[in-house]
């Protein structure tokens, strides 16, 4: 007697009847926007070999760890956060000073104190600290809501690239950090790319268990009714204030991975990885996916990072400008977005 | 009345403040020539954030949602002015003067003016006059400003000499208009045709002299720039509300779904920024005033006094169109209830559209005047914008008194909490600043009534 | 009924005592004392803007108390928390249906048959027990084979009856139904006077504010009538709509 979704039936219509897919199809932005993205990469990796898949999937994973964590708060929670680039920040800088074995007396340069942990002892400790972080901001940030709440996860945003790059002698400020190691097991050291992109999927993969266990517990009911009416729902004897910073954390917990992720895997951090710029992307990337599905952050995050690698096969766009012109692109997306499909691609959740 | 009762917030807002005044006051009686730098440099900053909150409140509480476009306006406007005035200034370093951007902005204009046409000059004559002749002559007339804006734009070095005609007839009607105005009432209808033919004439006569002054005047060209580039974010703001905003608005009431778009514009425009001028820092020419004069041991320069100036004369202006004539009636009406205006009569779309018109101006003023006091890049707008939110959250939220106090505020707090501190802490300061109004004062300083 | 409240022996579910709430300048509740008994149904009734809706708020915890002292089932509280309702076995519908929107009629059930506990509810996935509670509730409000649908998408009937079947999903003792029969087609309204009787003979005490007198004639044991935040009259029906004060200040006549 599981409810089922109304999702859930067409889909098994289709597989009853093949024929009805395409009478399906005609009208479901869904299907096509499936069809569409798991198509193009497909194609891209056809096209361009498994190389290209190596290449792009690292980029994809953390990407889709950072949309998946970011929906659950912006999707699920309906609390638009602008800010998730900080937490991201949080995690690859305390792996980056932790990991790092470069010997800055050497420099000159804002010598900074360096540790020479192993990835594995550092990563739980980013992941920790952006918790942390996650309860005093969360603690500010519960009595805010709407338009209110998106600014000052804007001021979180800069708040955090700020102590990034002017807090020198943690961060060496714009000098960025150098020779963050590998994630290593022993002697044996995921230094070649595909090793490393196994690791970031089975992370990834780990993530999205989380987050499914979560979302569709008691408690990620609980969110749902959050987001719809919070007065309500604490009626009925929840605590929302809870809910809230809970899953607040947990999710910058989870972009706080994506940033150790990302710091061993670019090796090099500088504050320039967190302006506030990549933090509109993430949200642009959540909304185009889909709010309040976690099938939709994957396809978001793909749907991106295919974008950017096709602008690179556009002959009239000088390779320069790739990184402005995906901006252009999510911007416009992002408007046609809320105009046609405020819910993104295929979410469950309008604005 | 009834009664405060004592608590923790109040208390904690109260120390606060109080410990804020007694750290000013300390850092005054130490050193009360820097006091005064940093209260002139508050003043300064402040003008700046206050005019964008100005522009950002009269479109807040007139729809009731946070449109970030007016980021971008800032820096269309910083960068509208860098772009007409590049060829000539640093030997053309820089120089950037692209087709694209200038058909853009044509298409633009052409749109907007054949938009304006067809809301207040076709209703009049539609009676009277065939459809067919209408449309053409508005046809014309848009494709004409357009392909006049595209000439503009594409001919920076002669920007006094090409506009020069515009100031002229503009000039005369706005004359003749006002004297009509004062007419009006005081002599008879048969007088008055009279007296506006002649007024009109000698308007028009004393217009030819100023365009003629102002085309053998090329120092003029950086003044008449920054009025192009308000006026050309200002068009965008308003084809942004026309084009996209009303569908948008009909859809669906969330502001969110609004404030979310605008996120898409403000990231398209910026990038689109960054690819025509490239992402680094770009200096704008030097504006009048550069001369520093000493004042009570502290140096101002003349160009930031201009700056607190255009801030109250952008303030005051406000306030007389919204006290003072039916169009802010209209605008009060419309932020008090916008489908009961609809139903009185008010044509909103066309007063909300003025509406974001203006406030794209200021923001684009804003832009270009924080521009010339340091220097420009794509990435600004956002962070002004931030800025000019914030100075409304403190001010108090829809109140346009509040959004000039605000501004100012957040200017002299900023610059005050950075005697100790280094400069480049000033954003963290704001937005602390932002949190504790939001924490203790969320109705603001001057809480809108 | 939970088990066990049948042990505290008040004859009083809900007493306030001189509990008041202004609105800025505007007095809604002033020092209002009133009581309601245990078991059966109770309506409050009074004119526009008489301070109903803002009663069963600050019952609820919805809005905070300026002053006064509320006593639930014998505590005596100062302060009401909107998520303590549970524990004072309290429970309400709003006066503008406030559904969980974009959530499957379903889920805006489920919702309040899970675990409060953050930790509790992270580790809770449904349960057979809870499926049936959930369904049995669906059945009765008629919504069993609405349950699919985003609560959105429902006719405003039938969100009346799911917020009522929301309410009832708390198996509380004491029920504030906050107009439950107004914009209701007569089917429907037959449909909410059942289920309110229903739960008055399984000894619940409902609370329910409405406009509609011959309803509240017909439903209730005990009224109240408020008038500009202050009690006009309270007790038996018949006893107090012909008490004079109450036909002139309410009725009109």
């Amino acid at each position: 007697m599981q409810a089922e979704t109304e999702h859930d039936r067409s889909f098994t219509q289709i597989v009853r009847k093949p024929q009805a897919l395409v009478a399906a199809a005609r009208n479901n932005v869904e299907l096509w926007a499936n069809l569409l993205i798991i198509g193009w990469a497909l194609g891209f990796m056809l096209w361009q070999g498994v190389g290209f898949a190596i290449t792009v999937g690292t980029v994809f994973a953390i990407w889709a760890i950072l949309s998946v964590s970011l929906n659950l708060v912006v999707g699920f929670t309906g609390l638009l956060s602008v800010g998730h680039v900080g937490f991201f920040g949080i995690g690859a800088y305390t792996v980056a000073i932790l990991t790092s074995d470069a010997k800055y007396e050497q420099l000159r340069t804002e010598a900074i104190p360096t540790f020479g942990w192993p990835f594995f002892a550092a990563l739980p400790l980013g992941v920790l600290l952006a918790g942390i972080v996650a309860i005093a901001v969360g603690v500010v940030f519960n009595r805010f809501r709407d338009d209110i709440y998106v600014l000052v996860s804007f001021g979180f945003a800069i708040i955090s690239f700020n102590v990034f790059l002017n807090w020198r002698n943690l961060t060496r400020g714009a000098f960025g950090i150098h020779e963050i190691p590998r994630p290593a097991v022993g002697s044996w050291v995921l230094d070649r790319e595909l090793e490393f992109l196994i690791f970031a999927l089975a992370l990834l993969g780990l993530i999205m268990l989380l987050s499914w266990l979560i979302v569709t517990s008691s408690f990620g009911r609980v969110l749902t009714a959050i987001r719809e009416d919070e007065q309500a729902i604490a009626v009925f004897g929840y605590r929302t204030t809870h809910y809230k910073l809970a899953v607040w954390t947990i999710s910058a917990m989870m972009a706080g991975l994506a940033g150790g992720l990302f710091a061993s895997w670019t090796r090099f951090v500088d504050p320039n990885s967190f302006i506030l710029l990549e933090s509109m992307l993430l949200v642009a990337i959540v909304i185009l996916g889909g709010l309040a599905t976690i099938w939709g952050s994957l396809l978001g995050a793909m749907a991106f990072v295919l974008l950017e690698e096709g602008m690179r096969f556009l002959p009239f766009l000088p390779a320069i400008h790739i990184g402005q012109a995906r901006l252009v692109v999510l911007g416009i997306l992002l408007v046609l977005l809320m105009l046609f499909r405020p819910q993104g691609l295929v979410g469950r959740y309008r604005l | 009345m009834i009664a405060q009762r004592p608590n923790l917030n109040n208390t904690l807002a109260i120390a606060l403040t109080a410990a804020a005044a007694v750290y000013v006051g300390w850092k005054i009686s130490q050193s009360p020539e820097q006091a005064v730098q940093f209260a002139f440099n508050g003043l300064s900053v402040g003008a700046v954030y206050a005019l964008l909150a100005i522009g950002f409140t009269l479109v807040y509480s007139t729809v009731w949602f946070f449109d970030l476009y007016y980021g971008a306006a800032a820096a269309i406007g910083a960068y509208g002015v860098f772009y007409l005035r590049s060829q000539e200034t640093l030997g053309g370093l820089y120089a950037v003067n692209s087709i694209v951007v200038n058909v853009i902005f044509a298409a633009v204009t052409a749109g907007v003016v054949a938009w304006a046409l067809y809301e207040s000059v076709y209703p009049r004559f539609r009676a009277r006059v065939d459809r067919s002749v209408l449309f053409g002559i508005g046809g014309v007339l848009a494709a004409g400003t357009g392909v006049y804006t595209g000439f503009l734009l594409t001919n920076p070095k002669d920007l006094h000499i090409n506009l020069s005609p515009v100031i002229a007839l503009g000039f005369a009607v706005l004359v003749t208009w006002l004297l009509y105005q004062a007419y009006q009432g005081v002599v008879a209808a048969r007088v008055l045709q009279g007296l506006v033919v002649i007024t009109g004439a000698a308007a028009a006569a004393l217009g030819v002299y100023f365009a003629y002054l102002i085309a053998n005047a090329p120092d003029a060209k950086l003044y008449l720039s920054w009025g192009v580039s308000c006026m050309l974010a200002g068009v965008v703001g308003l084809a942004f509300y026309r084009g996209l905003y009303v569908y948008m608005r009909a859809r669906s009431q969330s502001p969110l779904i609004m404030l979310v778009a605008s996120l898409g514009i403000l990231l398209a425009i910026t990038a689109l920024t960054s690819i025509v001028f490239e992402s680094t820092p770009r200096p704008l020419p030097e504006a009048l005033g550069n001369d520093p004069w000493t004042f009570a041991g502290a140096t101002i320069k003349g160009f930031n006094v201009f700056t607190v100036g255009v801030a109250l004369v952008g303030f005051l202006f406000l306030l007389y169109l919204l006290k003072f004539t039916s169009f802010g009636k209209s605008v009060r009406a419309i932020g008090d209830d916008e489908e009961v205006s609809k139903v009185v009569g008010i044509n909103t779309t066309t007063v909300i559209a003025v509406v974001f018109f203006i406030g794209a101006v200021y923001a684009a003023m804003a832009g270009l005047l924080s521009g010339h006091d340091t220097a420009i890049q794509p990435r600004m707008g956002l962070l002004l914008l931030l800025k000019g939110w914030i100075a409304s959250v403190v001010g108090g939220i829809g109140n346009l008194y509040g959004a000039i106090v605000g501004g100012f505020v957040l200017g002299m707090i900023e610059q005050f909490g950075i005697w100790d501190l280094a400069g480049e802490w000033r954003d963290v300061i704001s937005f602390v600043l932002l949190i504790l109004f939001l924490s203790f004062w969320p109705k603001g300083l001057l809480p809108r009534k | 009924m939970r088990p066990g409240a049948e042990k505290i022996d008040d004859p009083f579910a809900i007493q306030t005592e001189d509990i008041s709430k202004n609105f800025g300048a505007v007095r809604a509740v002033r020092r209002l004392s009133i009581s309601i008994p245990k078991r059966g149904l109770t309506s409050i009734v009074g004119p526009n803007g008489s301070g109903k809706s803002t009663l069963v708020n600050l019952l609820s915890g919805v809005l905070p108390l300026d002053g006064g002292i509320v006593i639930l089932e014998g505590n005596s509280l100062k302060v009401l928390k909107a998520h303590e309702n549970p524990s004072h076995g309290l429970t309400r519908t709003f006066q503008e249906v406030r559904l969980f929107d974009q959530v499957s009629v379903w889920d805006n059930i489920m919702v309040v048959l899970t675990k409060r506990g953050l930790f509790p509810a992270l580790l809770e996935r449904v349960n057979p027990m809870q499926r049936d509670r959930a369904r049995g509730i669906l059945e009765n409000v008629g919504l069993w084979d609405k349950r699919d649908a985003l609560a959105e998408n429902l006719s405003y009937g039938q969100r009346k009856l799911l917020e009522i079947g929301r309410a009832m999903a708390m198996e509380a003792n004491i029920y504030l139904f906050d107009e439950p029969f107004a914009g209701l087609f007569p089917e429907m309204v037959v449909k909410v006077k059942e289920i309110l009787n229903r739960m008055r003979e399984q000894g619940d005490t409902i609370v329910f504010i409405s406009h509609n007198m011959d309803i509240v004639r017909e439903l209730s044991d005990h009224l109240i009538v408020l008038d500009s935040g202050s009690l006009l009259a309270e007790g038996q029906v018949d006893e107090v709509l012909s008490q004079p004060k109450v036909i002139k200040a309410y009725l009109g006549a």
